[in-house]
C-alpha cells in the first residue's frame, strides 16, 4: 500500500508519497518520482544497523552516502581524533574520526562505495 | 439500419478501455479479444465478456486474423472494433470480417487497400493532382535529365540509391553548381553498394512539420474533415506529443489542406474515422499517407470540437450517423496530448517493465486520462510501451502547455519508470512553446535523453529516510493528519 506523509528532508518538511513495489521503494518528492532498490538499502546496512550496536571500536556510517576518502590502512595505529575516512552525502562531507587510540583491524569499504546508514566501515582494536 | 447488440474489441490497453466506454454509453455489450498476458488489465475487468485468443506473442494473438474472427463469431458479436495498431489497417482482416457477417468498424477493405497501400495511394493522389513530396523516380538516368529534374524539384534535393537504404548512396544537393558532382558520387556509391547506379531524386524537407487532418465519412458516404492536429514532436517516427489545432496553419493553409484531405478520402470512398497526414514546410504542404483507422491522438480533436469519434464510429457502423449540413463545427481553445511510455528517460528511453504500484492521475477541469492499467497490473515486455495518455484542454495554447506541465507533475506512476520527466522538459522547451518545432525537434535538442537532476546518493539518502519513516508508522501518524482529508478539510464546511 502506498502512504502519504510529511517528512523532514534537507531540513524542510515535505509531503512524500511512497510505496514498496517488488523490492523497490518508489517515492514522489519535488514533483518527481524516484525509485531505489530496497535490497541495496536493507542488505547493505539497514538490517545490520539494527544488529550492530554502537561502540567506540566500530566505525559505522552515520548517514547513507558515498565513501570519498580512506586515510588509513589495516594494521595501522591511530590516535584518538585521527581522521579515518570521509563520507559524502547530499553534497555534504563528513569526516569520521577515531574516538579511541587503537589499531585498524579491518576496513570494510573502499573509495566510491555507496553505503547505507549504520554500515560497518572500519573495525578498530582498542589499545588497552 | 443494423441494430447491433455486441461489439468485439480486437485490441488491448487504453484504447480497448476507450472503446468499451463508448459502447456502454450506447448500450452495447463488449467482448474483449485478449491474449493470455493481458488478464491483469483494466479492459479485461471492464468488458462485458472476455475471450482469450492466444498467448502473449502478438503473431499468435492480436495479429492472428483467424483467432480474432473465430472468437468474435463464437461470442456472438455483431461487429469488430480493431482500435489502432495490430489489425486495424489490415485489409485482409476487414475483408474476413465482412465475409463472416461481422461489421468491421472502420472503412471497407477496398478503402483500406486503396488508401492504406503506399503505391496505390500515391498513384491515386497523383492522378487527382494532389500535392505529393516532389521527386523523380524515372528510368531516364542521364545526367542532363537528372540535372533538369533537380531544378524542377527545387533545392535542396536528396539523391537516393534506388536499390538502397541505410543512408548509403545518399547525397544532399544544396547548390546547383555542385549538383553534377553529387549525382555522380551518388551513382558511384549506389553502383558499388547495391550493384545498380540508378538513383531517385526527392525534395529534402529539413524543417518540416507533421500536420494531419481528421477525416470522417458518415453512413451515407459524405466525408468531412474535423480539422487538424500537429504531431511534430517525434522520436524515431514515433509521436510523443500531439495537439489540436496546429499552431502553424494560417486560415488559408487550413482551408486548402482540409480540401485535399477530403478529396483523397472521398476518392477512397471513406467511411468512419481516418487521418490524412501531411508534411508542411515554408507554407508548402505535401501529402504523406492516410491512416485508415482511429488515431492514437484522436482525443485532442474531440476536445477542441466536443465530439466523440468512437461513438460516431459505432453509430456509423449501425447506419445511423449522418452529418447534417447545418452542423458547422468550429474548433475552440487548444488541446494537447502526451503519451506516457513505460521507459526510463534517464537511460535513453530504455523500456521499463514490472508490476504497477500506485497509479494516480490528478483529476481536474478539462484534464483527461486514458489509461489501460492500474495498481497491481503488470506491464509486460510483449507490447507497446504506451501505458496511458494525458490530454488537457484550455483557452489557448500557452495555458494548455502550463496545464499539461502541472498535470504531469501531479501524476504518479510507481512500479515502472515513465517518460513523464522527459515530457515535462519537452513542453517547457522554448522551441516547443514558440510552436515552431519541426520533426527534427527531438534529435536536435533531446538526442542524449535526460540528465538526472539529483545524484544517486541523494536519492538513496531520501529513500533511506522514507523507508525508515514508512516502517515506523508512529513517527508520522500525527503529522500525516495534515494530508488526511478527514481531520482538516471538513472543518468549517
Amino acid at each position: 500500500m502506498n502512504k502519504t506523509f510529511k517528512l523532514k528532508l534537507d531540513g524542510i518538511e515535505k509531503a512524500v508519497t511512497a510505496e514498496v513495489v517488488d523490492k523497490k521503494i518508489w517515492f514522489k518528492l519535488y514533483d518527481q518520482v524516484f525509485s531505489c532498490d530496497l535490497i541495496e538499502l536493507v542488505d547493505a546496512g539497514f538490517k545490520k544497523a539494527k544488529t550492530i550496536s554502537k561502540s567506540p571500536d566500530r566505525i559505522l556510517a552515520p548517514m547513507p552516502g558515498k565513501v570519498t576518502k580512506v586515510f588509513v590502512s589495516e594494521n595501522q595505529t591511530v590516535q584518538k581524533g585521527d581522521a579515518l575516512l570521509v563520507m559524502e552525502a547530499m553534497k555534504m562531507e563528513y569526516t569520521l574520526k577515531a574516538d579511541i587510540s587503537a589499531t585498524v583491524e579491518k576496513i570494510f569499504s573502499k573509495v566510491s562505495d555507496q553505503v547505507t546508514l549504520g554500515f560497518l566501515l572500519v573495525q578498530l582494536k582498542e589499545h588497552k | 439500419m443494423k441494430k447491433m447488440k455486441r461489439i468485439a474489441i480486437a485490441n488491448r490497453g487504453e484504447v480497448a478501455v476507450r472503446i468499451i466506454r463508448a459502447c456502454e454509453e450506447l448500450g452495447l455489450e463488449t467482448v474483449l479479444l485478449h491474449s493470455d498476458a493481458d488478464i491483469h488489465s483494466r479492459a479485461y475487468r471492464l468488458a462485458t465478456k472476455t475471450i482469450c485468443i492466444g498467448p502473449a506473442a502478438t503473431s499468435l494473438s492480436y495479429l492472428n486474423i483467424e483467432a480474432n474472427i473465430g472468437a468474435a463469431i463464437a461470442a456472438g458479436a455483431d461487429a469488430v472494433h480493431p482500435g489502432f495498431g495490430f489489425l486495424s489497417e489490415n485489409a485482409d482482416f476487414a475483408e474476413q470480417c465482412e465475409k463472416n457477417g461481422l461489421t468491421f468498424i472502420g472503412p471497407s477493405s477496398d478503402t483500406i487497400r486503396k488508401l492504406g497501400d503506399k503505391v496505390s495511394f500515391k498513384s491515386l493522389a497523383k492522378t487527382a493532382g494532389l500535392p505529393l513530396i516532389p521527386g523523380y523516380e524515372g528510368q531516364d538516368q542521364s545526367l542532363p535529365e537528372l540535372l533538369k529534374q533537380v531544378e524542377m524539384i527545387g533545392l535542396p534535393v536528396i539523391v537516393k540509391a534506388a536499390a538502397g537504404g541505410g543512408g548509403r548512396g545518399m547525397k544532399l544537393i544544396t547548390e546547383l553548381k555542385t549538383a553534377q558532382v553529387q549525382i555522380e558520387s551518388a551513382q558511384r556509391e549506389a553502383l558499388s553498394a547495391f550493384g545498380s547506379s540508378q538513383v531517385f531524386l526527392e525534395k529534402y524537407l529539413e524543417r518540416a512539420k507533421h500536420i494531419e487532418f481528421q477525416i470522417f465519412g458518415d453512413s451515407t458516404g459524405h466525408v468531412v474533415h474535423l480539422f487538424d492536429r500537429e504531431c511534430s514532436v517525434q522520436r524515431r517516427h514515433q509521436k510523443i506529443i500531439e495537439e489540436a489545432t496546429s499552431p502553424s496553419l494560417t486560415v488559408e493553409l487550413r482551408r486548402k489542406m482540409g480540401e485535399v484531405a477530403c478529396t483523397i478520402a472521398t476518392l477512397g470512398k471513406y467511411q468512419s474515422a481516418g487521418t490524412v497526414e501531411f508534411l508542411l514546410q515554408d507554407n508548402e504542404f505535401y501529402l504523406l499517407e492516410v491512416n485508415t483507422r482511429l488515431q492514437v491522438e484522436h482525443p485532442v480533436t474531440e476536445e477542441v470540437l466536443n465530439v466523440d469519434l468512437v461513438k460516431m464510429q459505432l453509430l456509423t457502423a449501425q447506419g445511423n450517423f449522418v452529418f447534417s449540413p447545418q452542423d458547422i463545427r468550429i474548433p475552440k481553445g487548444h488541446s494537447i496530448e502526451c503519451r506516457v511510455y513505460a521507459e526510463n528517460p534517464y537511460q535513453l528511453g530504455m523500456p521499463s517493465t514490472g508490476k504497477l504500484g500506485l497509479v494516480s492521475w490528478p483529476e481536474g477541469p478539462r484534464r483527461r486520462f486514458e489509461f489501460g492499467f492500474e495498481a497491481g497490473d503488470v506491464i509486460t515486455p510483449h507490447y507497446d510501451p504506451m501505458i496511458a495518455k494525458v490530454i488537457v484542454w484550455d483557452e489557448n495554447r500557452s495555458r494548455a502547455i502550463e496545464k499539461m506541465i502541472r498535470t504531469l507533475k501531479d501524476s504518479t506512476v510507481f512500479g515502472v519508470h515513465t517518460n513523464i520527466p522527459y515530457l515535462i522538459e519537452i513542453l517547457d522547451h522554448q522551441e516547443f512553446r514558440s510552436g515552431k518545432m519541426t520533426t527534427k525537434f527531438i534529435e536536435t535538442y533531446f538526442a542524449e535523453g535526460l540528465k538526472p537532476k539529483h545524484a544517486d546518493e541523494q536519492i538513496r539518502a531520501w529513500a533511506h529516510a522514507i523507508n525508515k519513516a514508512m516502517k515506523s508508522p508512529n513517527d508520522f501518524s500525527q503529522r500525516s493528519d495534515v494530508v488526511s482529508p478527514w481531520t482538516s478539510h471538513w472543518r468549517g464546511v
